[in-house]
């Protein structure tokens, strides 16, 4: 479908919403925001060449959110966030509610994806950092790696149908289907590249006119007042080159136990990522007859938290990453490359809507890298409030 | 200095003039963690609080909700139904009347600056 199909499409869309639009008698708004404030101790130093720095020192999270209830069926939320990379418009979206089993967001969201997107705020999640998986820049050897398998958030311009339905009073099922613009890169890129799939510098509009789509399915069982658990599956695919020739497609799989303020979270993602093996002089290895056009990235995480005092929380979290297939002459990785990481952590809510956080990671990595090393340590220490 | 750095120093200023604000202010109901010692509650509310506390905790502290200063009962139904929409909630539309009447209770009763009945 050509661009101005999907600018006709999207404007019938919104004229439908304000339609079917209850008059706005008396509008409700809620300011929330979040802060935090982290040290990341990390002896492991830049690379002279090549590999980029990792994060060390003070960075600051910030994000404000304004939400408008304008009907039971229509609300609209705004949120901005400051990160390492400045200020960044992490949502702008109206949703129309037209039953529990139908709901439309129409904007700029992150589209439904896994189980942690929904606790990508730092005030939400108990560690200073993400999963490896949705690594958005606090891990060691980032650009060697070219961050994780889905750095989160990933807000994007398009359309999203959800929607809930409950089997009796035990039973949640959830779905959800989106049409977005989709992540970029360059032509005969070799990766996305995330800076400019979320920069603002370069528009807040596709480099192709070709829609990436996807969704996810979850079911939830309560198995008691204080006991629920999770399995979900997510999919989303597009393309990222101007071109459109080269496709990425990102599969995902979660579970989550909860018993009382206990969690427990797996999750597993992968993505395959196609490569423009146009010019093999480009790559390390030879690119084979067939196969050799992508790579796969592979990551997964199992966090488990547990609330030791009624202020304090412990939190262990093992991580993954693995990554298969070709890559660059002067990339410090290999065919096959792998991160593990270990993490203790602590958060301790010296009051309400104050957490001070705590954890110590233990990396250890397939490859040297240029650090010439195979495992590192580093620490972070953090308060986050959410207002 | 740079405008972001200027903003980010500017909320962060924001953000301890606020913690200090809620460190100043006295509640009538005990503060425990990220919510409310239930001990502190009267009896009646107890069931309430706990399947809040359960359910609205799932995704986010509780201080969205107990600090966010809204006290009109439109509000939070609004507020409520929007989050009981988000995907593995798991608050069944049977349980939002229940957690309605400990939002209501709380932004009459138990917000800082207002009174509460003692607990029985």
């Amino acid at each position: 479908m050509s661009s101005s199909r999907w600018i006709v499409l999207a404007s019938l869309v919104l004229a439908l919403v304000a339609l079917l639009a209850r008059p706005a008698w008396a509008v409700e708004r809620n300011v929330a925001g979040s802060l935090q404030l982290d040290y990341h101790l990390s002896p492991e130093r830049s690379a002279p060449v090549g590999s980029g720095p990792t994060f060390r020192g003070f960075t600051t999270e910030a994000a404000v959110k304004l939400s408008a209830d304008i009907s039971n069926q229509l609300s609209v939320n705004v949120k901005v966030c400051l990160g390492c990379h400045g200020l960044e418009t992490d949502m702008a979206a109206l949703d129309y509610r037209f039953a529990d089993e139908l709901s439309v967001r129409v904007g700029r969201f992150s589209p439904s994806f896994g189980a942690f997107n929904l606790r990508h705020d730092p005030a939400n999640h108990r560690l200073s950092d993400k999963p490896l998986a949705y690594d958005m820049g606090r891990m060691l050897r980032l650009r060697d790696w070219n961050l994780g398998v889905l750095p989160s958030p990933f807000p994007d311009n398009g359309v999203e149908a959800s929607g809930t339905h409950w089997f009796g009073s035990t039973v949640q099922l959830d779905y959800a289907a989106h049409l977005v613009s989709g992540f970029k890169g360059a032509s005969g890129g070799t990766d996305i590249d995330w800076v400019q799939s979320r920069t603002g510098s370069l528009y807040y509009v596709d480099n192709n006119d070709q829609p990436a789509y996807g969704g996810r399915l979850a079911l939830t069982h309560r198995f008691s007042q204080n006991g629920d658990v999770t399995a979900g599956t997510s999919f989303m695919r597009g393309a990222f080159d101007p071109g459109a020739k080269l496709a990425y497609t990102i599969a995902g799989a979660d579970v989550s136990l909860r018993i009382k303020r206990t969690n427990l979270r797996i999750e597993y993602l992968v993505r395959r990522q196609d490569l423009d093996v146009s010019d093999p002089k480009r790559y390390r290895y030879e690119i084979p007859a067939s196969g050799g056009d992508h790579f796969l990235k592979h990551g997964g995480y199992a966090e488990l938290e547990v609330p030791v005092t009624g202020s304090l929380d412990l939190v262990g979290r093992f991580d993954a990453l693995y990554r298969s297939g070709n890559v660059l002459v002067d990339s410090p990785l290999l065919a096959r490359s792998g991160i593990f990481r270990y993490t203790l952590g602590t958060a301790y809510s010296l009051q309400r809507g104050l957490r001070l956080k705590y954890s110590t990671e233990l990396w250890t990595f397939s490859d040297p890298g240029y650090a010439g090393k195979n495992s590192a340590v580093s620490m972070h220490i953090g308060a986050a409030t959410a207002f | 200095m740079t405008r972001t750095w200027a903003l980010a120093l500017v909320m962060m200023v924001l953000s301890a003039a606020g913690v200090i604000s809620c460190l100043t202010t006295s509640p009538r109901l005990r503060p425990l963690g990220d919510g409310l010692d239930v001990r502190s509650l009267p009896e009646e509310n107890r069931a309430d609080y706990e399947l809040f506390a359960q359910r609205c905790s799932k995704c986010h502290s509780l201080s969205r909700a107990l600090d966010n200063g809204h006290i009109e009962d439109r509000f939070w139904e609004f507020y409520v139904e929007r989050m009981r929409h988000q995907p593995g909630s798991g608050i069944a539309p049977e349980e939002v009347p229940q957690i309605l009447r400990f939002l209501h209770f709380y932004s009459r009763e138990g917000a800082p600056g207002t009174e509460v009945k003692e607990s029985k």
